[in-house]
């Protein structure tokens, strides 16, 4: 493809729109001749929120799940997700993936099945189910059809009250993940995160890793163990987008849950604070390929914070924009120097960093750190220009739209939003708080963020004309030249 | 390394969506695309999905990297690139700025059959973004300057080269092989083109072939999303249906039958980079557009033999023997001519490559001597035929399903019979397209990619 895809999707504050409480549809006798076996259920309560994005409605089972789902009938499919917070930096210390080993036995056998019948009923199903870990997040995923939904949600709940956690997909999981410990290691992405992070902050949970010795320390009782401390029904979060009914879904999530433990205990996660930088020379990490990869990394702040939405703004004309970005502009369009150069923020809960990446031919990775410098340097002098930010309020209220259409967008925007807790009227006012941004906040936030003197860089590849004596001497020439 | 959403979806389809029971009587709100011809000649695809109010936006032109002349490689993609230059009415990086500050994405991809653009756009920004697309076809600006921007693109390319194929042993490894399967054949130099070639294009070989191809008798207009037929006639027929053809546009395609490999080869590649060796064995496959059935058919038995974890080879490699880490096979059918049909596996620690290739071809033997079942053949199927209906999500995935089919060719009523056709392959067919593909008359290029001598 020509252009890389435009960082899309951050966000901003809470409101609530008005919310209505309907009643439930009666309850057909036949449903409840069906339910026999099962305990009456209460009425269901659900909130309606009806916001220019999506109608949400907002209900809890009669099992404790909170679930926001929006009914979607003109296709037959249902996708839904379910986050728990909790994740990799909950592993303790030696059994660095226990997580990760967590989340890749859950769609490898449960109850009678085994890891191949299990994979053959998915099939079989036309569905797909599975799960993954992030450093604060245990999340699932499930795409099904809703001619056998019931038969889909019935296989998921298999996974969460009975998995098997066999030893012959465990070991799978340990070949698998010791393969991926040589394969890392020529990885740039993964080089420039782990000098990164070494450098950063290289006691904090979020810069383990695993090693031989902790995968080989993994075993599936432990596994199924953490299992049980990350899936629980009182941190869970779960959105679903489709051809269902608050009052068809229900049953089945509740199916689905039954077999979680209620609540856990996991340790509680440091914040990290930045170190303030020294100008220094790049770190630089050997790798033998024509291209280097340079990282650049800089302080940002929570998605709560006032300054969020003024730096989310700014975000998009110093890297996030794709071409109307300056570093594209300047780096790509007129000089050639890389095929793509893009910033972004990472608002977490635990860490805030504002980063950026391109890549180069080694040759120029001098000319490349120097241009993105001259470049960051010039927003904390000079700002931004009123057109500059009108294009980018613009852009990021105009485009906010395209993020809605379809069932899975629609579903991971809610799961979003919860998991930031943004609130259900977040989608509605939005574009309201990109456009109160002020371009004197802005260039305040540039001043204050986008010093490159205080920005870590990295260069991973065989990079040449960064060198100490030699980036001081054309440095001044160029700024001279300006 | 992180699994996610394993399970019966298939993950390429290219061909997929939902059967009608008849065509005819499908009503007028559901998904079924309307197809209209502009009095230029242009082509027009309109696919409703009115859940949301954005378009997607795309113009087709048949033509793609098969279509360069000798000596010429990547100039379809450069120029796709210059595309998004500058026009008689808009300067240089306004086709961007415009279409961001109506909030539109726009992006655009070149392949060795087609080249397309699109934007996704809120429903009301159509109109403005058909202009543009319309002026681009006909009011290019090519920029002679040494210093301007044409050449600035061309170095820009030579970065993206870099960047998809040159700083990945197995991208590099994968070049070479297809060069050597398609030898002879317009597919034989990659899409993005050979870097000394690339850097050698000018500025008048971008105006020639603007001349030669971009033209509206010569594109597909595909529009899916919140809108009506009539209303993407009335803006079609306003900015393209101005457009006077070209004359120029010929339409002539250089497809042709790839001819069939006539003897073994194997290619080795090794890199410091590689720490996990990969070894591969690339056949002549078929074509959807040429030999619907036979590429069926081939779909189902591919996914039978090494389509999933549920596959013959990964339950006997990854699972029961333990000598691998993974085993597929797979193929490129959604290509105009005949891409390969791949079986590919990496060893686990301590296997040999040579140990490794016995067991894969050993279990494919097992495989073509004893056939499917009627169990295997109908999951398979089943799953490609659901793949279509998880398609109808995404109203990008539609517009590239009908447009690409179309820009080969082909028709609306292949995508849509798609579900129907593909659940008719019996096991018969299915093994009958494997034994042919891997059969005992067929040759094969093997690829090892390997770690540097001494490398772990």
């Amino acid at each position: 493809m020509n252009y890389a895809t435009l960082a899309v999707g951050l966000l901003a504050a809470t409101s609530l729109t008005a919310c209505a409480n309907l009643n439930p549809p009666p309850v057909e006798p036949e449903t409840v001749v069906e339910m026999v076996a099962a305990p009456e259920p209460a009425p269901l309560e659900v909130t309606v929120h009806s916001g220019d994005f999506a109608e949400i409605q907002q209900f809890t089972t009669p099992g404790g799940a909170s679930v926001w789902l929006v009914s979607e009938p003109s296709i037959p499919i249902l996708s839904l997700q379910m986050a728990w917070k909790g994740g990799e930096a909950a592993d303790p210390d030696g059994l660095e993936g226990l997580g990760d080993a967590v989340a890749y036995n859950m769609n490898e056998g449960a109850g009678d099945l085994d890891s191949l019948a299990f994979q053959t009923r998915m099939e079989e199903l036309n569905m797909s189910f599975g799960c993954e870990v992030s450093g604060d997040w245990t999340s699932c995923s499930a795409s099904m059809l809703t001619d056998n939904d019931e038969d889909a949600m019935s296989l998921i709940a298999t996974a969460f009250a009975d998995p098997r956690f066999d030893e012959g997909p465990f070991e799978r999981f340990r070949r698998e993940q010791q393969v991926g410990l040589k394969t890392r290691e020529t990885n740039p992405g993964f080089l420039a995160w782990r000098a990164q992070s070494q450098a950063l902050y290289p006691d904090h949970p979020y810069a383990r890793m695993k090693t031989e010795e902790s995968v080989a320390a993994l075993t599936p009782e432990l596994a199924k163990e953490q299992m049980r401390k990350l899936m629980v029904k009182d941190r869970l979060l779960v959105t679903a987008v489709g051809a269902v009914t608050p009052e068809e879904l229900t049953p089945m999530i509740d199916e689905v849950i039954a077999g979680l433990p209620d609540t856990s205990e996991l340790p509680e996660t440091a914040d990290i604070v930045l170190p303030e930088l020294e100008p220094a020379d790049p770190i630089v990490v050997d790798l033998p390929q024509p291209q280097t990869l340079v990282q650049f990394t800089g302080p940002a702040m929570k998605r709560d914070d006032p300054d969020f939405f003024t730096a989310y703004v700014l975000n998009y004309t110093y890297g996030g924009g794709g071409f109307e970005s300056r570093l594209m502009q300047t780096l790509r369009v007129e000089q050639g120097l890389t095929y793509g150069i893009y910033t972004g923020i990472n608002a977490g809960e635990h860490i805030q960093t504002w980063t950026g990446s391109g890549q180069t031919k080694n040759e120029s990775a001098g000319d490349f750190i120097k241009g993105i410098k001259i470049e960051m340097q010039d927003f904390v002098d000079n700002g931004v220009t009123e057109e500059e930010l009108a294009d980018a309020k613009a852009y990021l209220t105009g485009s906010y739209p395209l993020g809605f259409d379809s069932n899975a967008k629609i579903a991971g925007q809610m799961m979003g939003v919860r998991q930031d807790e943004l609130g259900i009227g977040y989608f509605d006012s939005r574009n309201d708080m990109v456009r109160a941004v002020t371009l004197e906040d802005v260039d305040r936030v540039a001043k204050e963020y986008l010093d490159p003197s205080s920005y870590l860089f990295i260069a991973v590849g065989q990079p040449e004309g960064i060198t100490d004596e030699e980036f001081e001497t054309e440095d001044a020439s160029v700024e001279a030249a300006e | 390394m992180k699994r996610n959403f394993t399970g019966g979806l298939v993950a390429l389809a290219v061909f997929a969506l939902p059967a009608f029971a008849d065509t005819a009587t499908v009503p007028a709100d559901s998904w079924a695309p309307t197809t209209f011809d502009l009095d230029n000649g242009m082509q027009v695809v309109v696919i409703p999905d009115h859940r949301a109010p954005v378009v997607t936006h795309m113009v087709w032109y048949k033509v793609g990297a098969v279509d360069e002349a000798p000596g010429k490689s990547g100039i379809a993609h450069l120029f796709e690139h210059v595309m998004f230059q500058q026009t008689d009415t808009l300067a240089p990086g306004e086709f961007d700025q415009i279409v961001s500050r109506n909030g539109g994405q726009s992006n655009a991809f070149t392949s060795w059959d087609y080249t397309a653009y699109f934007e996704r756009v809120a429903k009301e920004q159509l109109g403005t973004m058909m202009e543009l697309e319309a002026d681009r076809m006909v009011n290019l600006v090519i920029d002679d300057d040494p210093e301007g921007a044409f050449i600035s693109e061309r170095d820009v390319v030579k970065e993206e080269r870099r960047q998809r194929i040159d700083n990945n042993p197995g991208v590099i490894l994968q070049e070479q092989v297809l060069s050597e399967l398609w030898k002879g054949h317009p597919y034989e130099i990659t899409v993005i083109g050979n870097m000394d070639e690339v850097a050698a294009l000018t500025p008048e070989d971008g105006l020639n072939f603007y001349h030669e191809y971009y033209s509206p008798e010569n594109a597909i207009l595909v529009v899916a999303g919140d809108v009506t037929p009539e209303e993407v006639r009335t803006l079609a027929e306003a900015t393209y249906g101005q457009i006077v053809p070209t004359g120029t546009a010929h339409g002539q395609r250089k497809w042709t039958n790839v001819p069939l490999l006539t003897a073994d080869d194997e290619i080795t590649y090794s890199d410091p980079k590689v720490r996990q060796p990969v070894w591969s064995r690339y056949y002549n496959g078929v074509s959807n557009i040429r030999t619907p059935r036979e590429a069926y058919a081939l779909e189902v038995g591919l996914e039978i033999l090494g389509g999933g974890m549920t596959s013959r080879l990964y339950q006997s490699l990854v699972e029961q023997q333990k000598v691998a880490i993974s085993a597929a096979s797979y193929a490129w059918s959604e290509l105009h001519d005949e891409g390969p049909a791949v079986l590919s596996a990496s060893p686990a620690p301590g296997v040999s490559m040579d140990d490794l290739e016995a067991a894969m071809m050993v279990e494919v033997a097992k495989a073509l001597e004893t056939g499917f079942t009627e169990a295997e053949v109908v999951r398979a199927r089943n799953s490609l035929a659901a793949s279509a209906i998880y398609s109808r999500d995404s109203q990008s995935t539609m517009a590239n399903i009908f447009g690409s089919t179309l820009a080969m060719g082909g028709t609306i009523e292949s995508v849509l019979s798609y579900p129907d056709d593909v659940r008719s392959i019996t096991p018969e067919e299915a093994i009958a397209a494997v034994r042919t593909i891997f059969g005992p008359d067929r040759h094969f290029i093997e690829a090892r990619l390997l770690p540097e001598e001494g490398e772990n």
